[in-house]
């Protein structure tokens, strides 16, 4: 009798052991020196799986291993903060405009100044600071981002409503939209996207972070915000624009009961042509309204970047390089994946726009919009090393819009606290 | 002779099968909070324009400090206190009637509306969660029109509803888990003293109150201990609202502090300093209700 239980206990302590050791084993073996170096690339920019298999397709010593992730503030930036402090981040990251600086400076990204110098002018110069800081290159731009303005040409025709060109003329098309229809509005103040805040500031000359004088000078509400701010508070106020979040603005789309978005380019396909294919052949695209003299700025945006984790820095450059300066690259994610970036290499433009299919916008070529739009970006932006802090207090702030928080106060309390968490992460923050 | 090694042979095989349940216990449990109070105790600083990285230094107590003084930790705290007295006394109480109900000689059809019951609690909360919003979003719910149309407006998702907007959520998931384990306590009751009380003349009401509700006492008081104790980490239903609609702020409840601090401020210091602290403040809590129930009974 106890002998058997001996031998029972034995083979369970075995068999525990077993167990422990398989789930120990590891997975990831060493990369097989004879095949294709193999890197790893997690995105969630639309046509990244097709663009992966048409690079795959074109090469035979590199071969990415691609994984779709959630878009960057809903999480796809979380992701990548575990893997980079638990030290198993993919070889190529997608990350966008704002967010860079702040990877920059959390040490997580590969220098590249030496490997891209050579492809450095294909990309349009007022755009450079956003990616080139402290000197050196950290990414390679996928996409600029000019704001459009998008709206139901039907309605606009039916009601003899004149597209607007300036804000002054956005504001009365607005007024009458509502008297025409008054469940109708011309557009929404999206309390949770406080980029869009971020994007009208730039494009009205207001610069919110500047590295001038070796230290980061904070002014969230300099006098460009803040009449940004005020327009589009006078706005809400005068319940000329509606204010969902979400799915709720998604049904009032399809609903009819908003009849604009001012969007950036690639909003065409991922935030309207995706979500409302029924109305095909109703919208159009105009050029962003502006202050009297035509200027943009840019919304979200992408750039690819090799983690400091990475131990294959040439074959992911190589990658890197393809994705944003090979014309295979743009027909395939817009011709075949139905993006509508607008890509940052200049000399794609024209593949770009070629491969574009118009149906939606009622046979318009939306490219040509966001081509003129594109040409007015303002040079010289500079974001901060902690913007998804600061965007997150600003949502905080704008989530209280229908409260009655106002918009300025919002600004104004996400500027003092950006200048308190800089401080406290020890960098130089000007008065 | 023969009774030691006898005795070996016990705690050999107790060793055995408890050393699976140990391994895991250690790994996944002792081992992320060592490494949490070790990531508490030091702290990232950057120099100049931070594009130079980042240095880590020892920080002692200072992330503690830190989350101690921030006021979006300690509203957070608040949030939970009003929390608790709006969804403890509306789900012990509802689940206790519930479960008085069902164990009353009236009920018809008792496995129909114990299953019924508990299906919500089956639903994984983050479903639920995003179920709950579609159902609070105007546009989307047909409770909200139904609700527009006979004149009531009523707005879930705006900054000051928002609190009883996630009470309902967790009512409505954990009321028929707590129906169970009242239903289970009642069953235990010996029979002769509910049939004593109905000689004596007790209706059904005056039996529920004064018979059955006193014998259930260390149930409802074990209820209550991990309703608490699971409020404190509140999560799930917050972090949905917030995804969708920014009336429920980053910060609104601790463990969101914690998870902005790690995430959008990569502070993994002050994440762990600020878990820490939610942790002792369960563990403060529980020891509290313990006490005062044991007084009541002694």
């Amino acid at each position: 009798m106890r002998i058997r239980m001996r031998a029972t206990a034995r083979l369970t302590a075995a068999l525990a052991a077993l167990s422990l050791a398989a789930a120990c084993g590891g997975t990831s073996g060493g990369a097989a020196q004879n095949g294709p170096t193999e890197i790893t690339f997690w995105s969630w920019t639309k046509g990244s799986a097709e663009v992966v298999d048409a690079f795959n397709a074109a090469h035979t010593d590199v071969k990415v291993k691609f994984e779709q992730i959630p878009a960057g503030p809903s999480g796809g930036y979380t992701k990548f903060s575990t893997a980079l402090k638990a030290g198993n981040a993919p070889d190529v990251m997608n990350i966008e405009y704002p967010v860079l600086p702040d990877y920059v400076s959390q040490g997580n990204l590969v220098d590249l100044t030496q490997r891209v110098a050579d492809v450095r002018d294909r990309f349009p110069e007022q755009i450079r600071s956003l990616y080139e800081l402290g000197g050196k290159t950290w990414a390679l731009p996928m996409d600029i981002t000019p704001m459009a303005f998008y709206y139901r040409k039907d309605f606009f025709d039916a009601n003899g409503i004149a597209v607007p060109t300036t804000w002054d003329e956005y504001r009365a098309a607005a007024a009458k939209v509502k008297q025409v229809d008054p469940k109708a509005r011309i557009g929404t103040l999206f309390t949770d996207e406080p980029q869009f805040l971020a994007a009208f500031a730039w494009q009205a000359g207001g610069k919110w972070f500047d590295t001038s004088g070796g230290a980061w000078n904070v002014s969230l509400d300099d006098p460009a915000t803040r009449k940004v701010a005020d327009y589009w508070q006078g706005l809400v106020d005068d319940d000329l624009v509606n204010v969902p979040v979400g799915p709720a603005w998604n049904a009032s789309v399809k609903a009819g009961e908003t009849v604009g978005y001012v969007g950036a380019s690639w909003g065409a396909q991922v935030v309207l042509r995706a979500n409302q294919p029924e109305q095909a052949g109703k919208w159009a695209a105009a050029p962003v309204p502006h202050w009297g003299t035509p200027a943009g700025g840019m919304f979200g945006g992408s750039t690819f970047a090799v983690s400091a984790n990475s131990k294959k820095v040439d074959a992911s450059v190589k990658f890197i390089r393809w994705m944003t300066t090979d014309e295979k690259a743009v027909t395939t994610r817009i011709g075949v994946a139905k993006s509508t970036m607008y890509p940052a290499a200049t000399d794609l433009v024209p593949a770009a726009a070629k491969s574009f299919d118009p149906a939606f916008f009622g046979g318009q070529n939306v490219y040509d919009v966001f081509a003129e739009s594109a040409k007015t970006v303002k040079p010289g932006w500079t974001w901060g090393p902690g913007m998804l802090s600061t965007f997150s207090t600003l949502k905080d702030g704008l989530g209280q819009l229908t409260s009655g928080r106002k918009l300025s106060d919002s600004i104004t309390a996400a500027n003092r606290s950006t200048v308190d968490e800089l401080r406290k992460r020890g960098l130089n923050v000007g008065s | 002779m023969a009774r030691s090694s006898q005795k070996r042979t016990e705690r050999g095989a107790a060793a055995m099968l408890l050393g699976p349940f140990m391994v895991l216990f250690v790994a996944t449990l002792v081992v992320p909070i060592g490494y949490a109070v070790y990531l508490s105790l030091f702290t990232e600083r950057s120099s100049g324009l931070g594009f130079g990285g980042t240095e880590t230094l020892f920080a002692g107590l200072g992330n503690y400090l830190h989350a101690l003084s921030d006021p979006a930790f300690r509203d957070g705290f608040w949030v939970i206190v009003g929390y608790l007295v709006g969804y403890v006394p509306v789900m012990v109480g509802g689940a206790l009637l519930l479960a008085l109900l069902l164990d009353s000689t009236l009920a018809r059809a008792k496995r129909f509306f114990q299953l019924t019951l508990y299906l919500p609690h089956a639903v994984p909360g983050l479903i639920a969660a995003i179920i709950w919003l579609y159902l609070y979003t105007p546009g989307l719910s047909p409770v909200v029109s139904a609700m527009r149309d006979s004149g009531l407006s009523w707005n879930f998702l705006s900054s000051d509803h928002a609190l009883s907007s996630v009470v309902n959520i967790a009512v409505w998931e954990w009321i028929g888990y707590n129906v169970v384990i009242f239903y289970a306590a009642l069953q235990a009751i010996p029979r002769e003293v509910i049939e004593a009380a109905s000689v004596d003349g007790a209706g059904e009401l005056r039996t529920a109150l004064s018979i059955k509700l006193p014998m259930i006492r260390a149930a409802v008081v074990m209820t209550v201990m991990f309703t608490i104790i699971g409020a404190l980490q509140l999560f799930t239903e917050p972090v949905i609202l917030n995804g969708a609609n920014p009336a429920v702020s980053a910060t609104w409840t601790p463990n969101m502090y914690a998870y902005d601090a790690a995430f959008r401020k990569s502070d993994y210091g002050l994440a762990a300093a600020a878990s820490i602290l939610l942790a002792l403040a369960a563990a403060a809590l529980s020891f509290v209700v313990t006490r005062v129930s044991q007084r009541r009974t002694a």
